[in-house]
């Protein structure tokens, strides 16, 4: 018998192993833990791509075309020329050597003031193709133009000195040529030049540019790009995406689009190779295009090597394996190129940095910048970006969520397009405010409405690097000097004044967003749980909304917004103030002394702080909140945010006091020009329009400073969008109000019935 | 043949376990369990077979069961701060979970009877020797072929505030009524449960109604008992198995009926329509894990113990006619 008992011990003991071996890999791989912590960039085969960037050679304000030509490559570009007072700007076509990155302008090619590169491409005899489009002109003796013409070139040239070796007017080749812009232009195999303006068609000529044929086209050709094997292929716009089709000079037609292939997001454009067919770079990727077996080879993702997809203007293969990319950075003051070479290393080569997570259902330009600048200047942390998508069905915000949850959580949140104060709520965000004393930050020297619209229960859970504030605005004679106000005075100040509408494009819809999506809470008592969507506030608030259209009618033209609010036909704009001068702007459209009174709220609250370029959040859930935080405060940093104000990239205001200050006093800086007497003048520094408005903004006087300043403390809660389903549920019950089937009473008492489900739920 | 460990064994056995171990040893059943490599493969072999069943089984009701109860015992899915039953106190207040638990047991204790009871009816009618039987089955079987998105369009034209019944009140000076928006909600509902399920409810209650013994029936009928008689005391008796599947397949399905009302009015409904999976399925997408698994914890425990009830009711009631 002990024997028996033994035996059923020992099952029990292997089965209990068994289950606690199955149970902890099935755990083990719903938590995730296979997360490493130290991977820089993704490795394939014990391999990675490790940019090197490098200044471009030629210091362009603007690229008009570049082409590759094996390592080398040939740029058209404006360029300044001269300094000082005898700065101005010139064209130049430049033979750019990758491999010792200098660059030579290249002699005797004539590119005046007047004339445009189009397209530019290296043709198999070694020599350059180049169209031209020349505007021609004549002016009486005030300067006014009596007489223009434009013509288009087809031009062969010499790369050594520039010389022409033929050309062709291209009336010959394509229809109304004076008209038309050629935007792309490839050759084959045979040395056939292949040209199109995008939409019209593709026009075939041969090496001594007589015209072969012309291939009509469905549809908007995008891009055009000539394979290894010598065959032209086109992209355009088809149901599954951008579609590559090859060009069928013998058919006179395009093929049918090529499958296998990944057609990639955003913009898509295709390059030549020398390793496949082509090169395929989208918005995320690089991949290599195989067109023999029609498949598709990924190499990387751009922001794993620390490049914008959505700024790369041409990329390139070197003899010696490397990948070569021009970025395109947008600067106010003429953009910004540089050159990257991007080498495949062996990952065990290259230094390891700590990896982060950013995770968002969508990154903007302006973080994908700052996380490209912080990955380049940061030596110990990388961030790697994971893009969920904001699909309708919601499945990938369901993943977000569910990510959240577990240890393949990011370690950074992006805060754009989710409901902040739920995910505050939840305890998803961890607390800021002790990693700004650590670091010797103040909260004092920041805009302390700013930080207080992100705090849960006193914690800091989100920021914004600069923001701005949306708004509604009045003439301060209508609606008086108060800085918002309720619902009652909003429906009470209109009913008063009677206007042809509340807004310019007035309609139901804007009329609820104004009054109720905005200022939801004052239906809706959190603490309670009580709503009152039955109330007779909100019940006048849908005979209000009964009074205006269905839908704006935005083809109406007669009479401009200026005129309009001048005229008390329209009482209020609803604007953005992103700038002091947007703000002198809007002042200007009403003709006079504005208020900004916002969004009705019950606690007269109406201003609201929107993020510019999304806001961020350290995941609770983190095991990198130190190198999390290493980011955010990058971005709050003085550097960055004195930057903001130099750089002007995006918009808003920054959000510490002394960067504020700082845009305050360039706001105030009047600019001059030398008049024919010598006599300073100030000018104009920027023009703003807004619909049929049109404005020259001078430097600010210092009353609009602090009526801005003002503004921009006054706002304290965050724009957050309503909830659809709240929105959904308004709209859908209120219709048959609007439609004359039941009483506001009663589609009141539904709405009230169904999101009171809703709060108590949520509560 | 001689077994001494057994035959010592006998020395402590009494009454009928004695006489059947001793039958057991005489047919040589009552060798040792551990001695025999035979029965110990056949045991490994059963166990190899099993193993991907239980494994599925684990992998797909246990363990997310016991992530569930996990969930419902922590402060959030983030932290996971032990609250121990503070989440089931938060969720037994709440009202929009009582409004739910109400509505779903309302809509079962209603649904569930009359599903049972009406498509017992409908399998006796055509049981019995009436005409059409063909086209009658038919017509009542066909709401199971009707995809649901088609079912719950055809509700939308019936009941919507402009649909076809508020047409045909007009005709006779009536008020509109606002069938998806008021009271009476509920029972458009009910009436939609009812549609979709009695046609297969009927066919498995005829399948019953036909494997009860001719026989017996042909006896009743000859000591003169009377048709309600033999229904009591023989059908229901028979098909007391039957009643009991197929009221806990339409407990199933009421609580499945969200999908009908989901797709009509979406996640919050008008409140008399407002169930327990909406409850779940909206705190799940807010990520409110824990609320969400104290509440199915709790409906779990209440159906196990509804479950329990109706077995215990069918092993009263059926046991002398189930061998």
């Amino acid at each position: 018998m002990k024997k028996i008992y033994l035996a059923a011990g020992k099952t029990d003991i292997f089965r209990a192993i068994i289950t606690a071996a199955v149970t902890v890999c099935l755990m083990a791989a719903l938590f995730g833990c296979g997360k490493g912590g130290t991977e820089q960039a993704e490795v394939k085969d014990g391999y990675v791509y490790v940019p090197e960037y490098k200044e471009f050679a030629v210091k362009a304000r603007y690229i008009n075309e570049m082409i590759a030509a094996g390592d080398e490559a040939y740029v058209v570009a404006m360029v300044q020329d001269g300094e000082g007072e005898d700065e101005q700007y010139k064209t130049a076509l430049y033979q750019y050597d990758l491999l010792e990155n200098t660059a030579r302008e290249l002699p005797g090619v004539d590119l005046n003031d007047n004339m445009n590169v189009n397209s530019l491409l290296m043709s198999g005899d070694g020599n350059l193709v180049m169209v031209v489009n020349q505007y021609d002109f004549e002016e009486d003796e005030n300067g006014e133009v009596v007489d223009s013409s434009m013509t288009m070139e087809i031009k062969r040239i010499s790369p050594k000195d520039g010389s022409v070796i033929n050309s062709q007017d291209m009336v010959n080749v394509i229809e109304n040529a004076e008209n038309s812009y050629v935007r792309n232009m490839c050759e084959d195999g045979q040395g056939n030049i292949y040209l199109s303006d995008g939409e019209k068609g593709i026009y075939v000529v041969d090496k001594d540019f007589k015209k072969l044929c012309e291939i009509s086209v469905d549809g908007w050709i995008n891009s055009m790009a000539a394979s290894k094997e010598g065959d032209v292929y086109v992209t355009s716009y088809g149901e599954t995406g951008v579609e590559l089709k090859k060009v069928d000079l013998a058919a006179k037609k395009l093929g049918e689009p090529i499958e296998g292939i990944e057609s990639g997001q955003g913009n898509v454009g295709y390059y030549a190779s020398i390793s496949k067919s082509l090169m395929q770079s989208s918005s995320n990727k690089l991949m290599l295009v195989d067109l023999e077996t029609n498949t598709g080879e990924e190499l990387f993702d751009w922001l794993d090597v620390d490049i914008d997809g959505n700024n790369v203007d041409i990329v390139g293969e070197l003899s010696d394996g490397r990948i070569w990319t021009v970025s395109r950075e947008y600067s106010e003051t003429g953009d910004k190129y540089e050159l990257v070479f991007i080498s495949r290393k062996k990952a065990s080569e290259v230094p390891q940095k700590e990896e982060i997570t950013y995770g968002a259902l969508w990154v903007d330009s302006l973080t994908r910048r700052a996380i490209i600048n912080f990955n380049k200047a940061n030596e110990k942390y990388h961030i790697s970006v994971k893009e969920y998508g904001n699909d309708y069905d919601g499945s990938e915000r369901a993943q977000f969520n569910a990510d959240l949850t577990t240890q393949n959580c990011p370690d950074l949140i992006g805060l754009s397009g989710l409901d902040f104060a739920q995910y505050a709520s939840m305890g998803v965000l961890e607390d800021m405010y002790p990693y700004m004393e650590k670091s010797g930050m103040h909260k004092e020297d920041y805009l302390e409405n700013v930080l207080r619209a992100y705090e849960q229960d006193g914690k800091l859970c989100g920021i914004a690097s600069q923001f701005y504030v949306t708004s509604t605005f009045a003439k301060t004679a209508l609606v008086g000097e108060q800085n918002g106000w309720t619902l009652s005075e909003m429906l009470d100040f209109v009913e008063k004044n009677n206007p042809e509408n509340v807004f310019m494009y007035g309609s139901r819809d804007s009329i609820f967003r104004y009054c109720i999506y905005n200022n939801i809470d004052e239906f809706i008592d959190w603490e309670t749980g009580k709503c009152s969507f039955d109330s007779e506030e909100f019940i006048r608030t849908l005979e209000f909304a009964a009074k205006y259209p269905e839908e704006a009618d935005y083809n109406r033209e007669d009479e401009g917004i200026a005129s309009k609010l001048r005229s008390d036909k329209v009482l209020l704009l609803e604007s953005t103030v992103s700038s002091v001068q947007e703000f002198q702007m809007m002042n200007g459209l009403i003709g006079e002394k504005a208020t900004y009174v916002g969004y009705p709220n019950s606690e007269r609250k109406g201003n609201l702080i929107q993020p510019s370029g999304g806001s961020v959040g350290i995941s609770a859930n983190s095991k990198h909140k130190e190198g999390a935080w290493e980011f955010v405060r990058s971005v709050i940093s003085e550097e960055y945010q004195d930057n903001l104000v130099e750089d002007n990239y995006g918009w808003g205001f920054p959000i510490r006091k002394e960067s504020l200050e700082k845009q305050f006093e360039k706001d105030m800086t009047p600019e001059y020009y030398e008049d024919e007497e010598g006599n300073q003048v100030e000018m104009s520094k920027t023009t703003w329009g807004y619909d049929d408005f049109e404005m020259e903004i001078m430097a600010a006087t210092q009353e609009e400073i602090d009526a801005v300043r003002a503004l921009l403390t006054s706002a304290e809660r965050l724009n957050g969008n309503v909830d659809a389903q709240l929105s959904n549920i308004i709209t859908e019950e209120a219709e048959p109000f609007f439609k004359g089937q039941k009483s506001a009473k009663d589609a009141a008492g539904v709405i009230q019935n169904r999101i009171q489900i809703y709060v108590n739920e949520n509560r | 043949m001689h077994f001494p460990k057994s035959r010592k064994k006998e020395g402590v056995l009494h009454g009928m376990e004695k006489k059947r171990k001793a039958a057991a040893l005489s047919e040589g059943k009552g060798r040792k369990i551990n001695g025999n490599p035979k029965k110990r493969r056949g045991r490994l072999i059963s166990t190899g077979y099993l193993l991907p069943s239980a494994i599925g089984v684990l992998l797909f009701f246990v363990l997310p069961f016991l992530i569930v109860v996990y969930y419902s015992v922590i402060d959030n899915p983030i932290s996971n701060q032990f609250v121990f039953f503070d989440n089931f106190v938060m969720v037994f207040k709440n009202a929009a979970f009582i409004q739910a638990a109400k509505n779903t047991f309302t809509f079962s204790i209603s649904a569930v009877p009359l599903a049972v009871v009406l498509s017992l009816f409908l399998a006796m009618m055509l049981e019995s020797k009436i005409p059409y039987k063909s086209q009658f089955r038919t017509f009542f079987l066909s709401p199971m072929m009707v995809p649901i998105a088609s079912v719950v369009l055809i509700w939308q034209v019936l009941f919507h505030f402009n649909g076809m019944l508020n047409e045909v009140r007009s005709i006779f000076d009536l008020e509109k009524i606002d069938w998806l928006n008021s009271s009476y909600a509920q029972v458009v509902i009910i009436i939609l449960f009812l549609w979709k399920n009695l046609g297969y409810n009927m066919i498995l209650f005829m399948a019953a109604l036909s494997s009860i013994p001719k026989d017996i029936l042909e006896v009743a009928v000859l000591e003169s008992a009377t048709p309600f008689q033999i229904f009591i005391h023989i059908k229901l008796r028979y098909i007391s198995s039957t009643i009991l599947f197929v009221t806990i397949m339409s407990l199933i399905n009421s609580f499945k009926v969200f999908r009908e009302i989901y797709l009509l009015k979406g996640d919050y409904p008008y409140d008399t329509m407002y169930m327990l999976q909406h409850f779940m399925n909206n705190t799940f997408s807010r990520l409110d894990y824990q609320k969400m698994s104290a509440a199915a914890i709790m409906m779990a425990i209440v159906m196990v113990i509804i479950i329990g009830i109706l077995f215990l009711t069918e092993n009263y009631f059926g046991k002398d006619v189930e061998g």
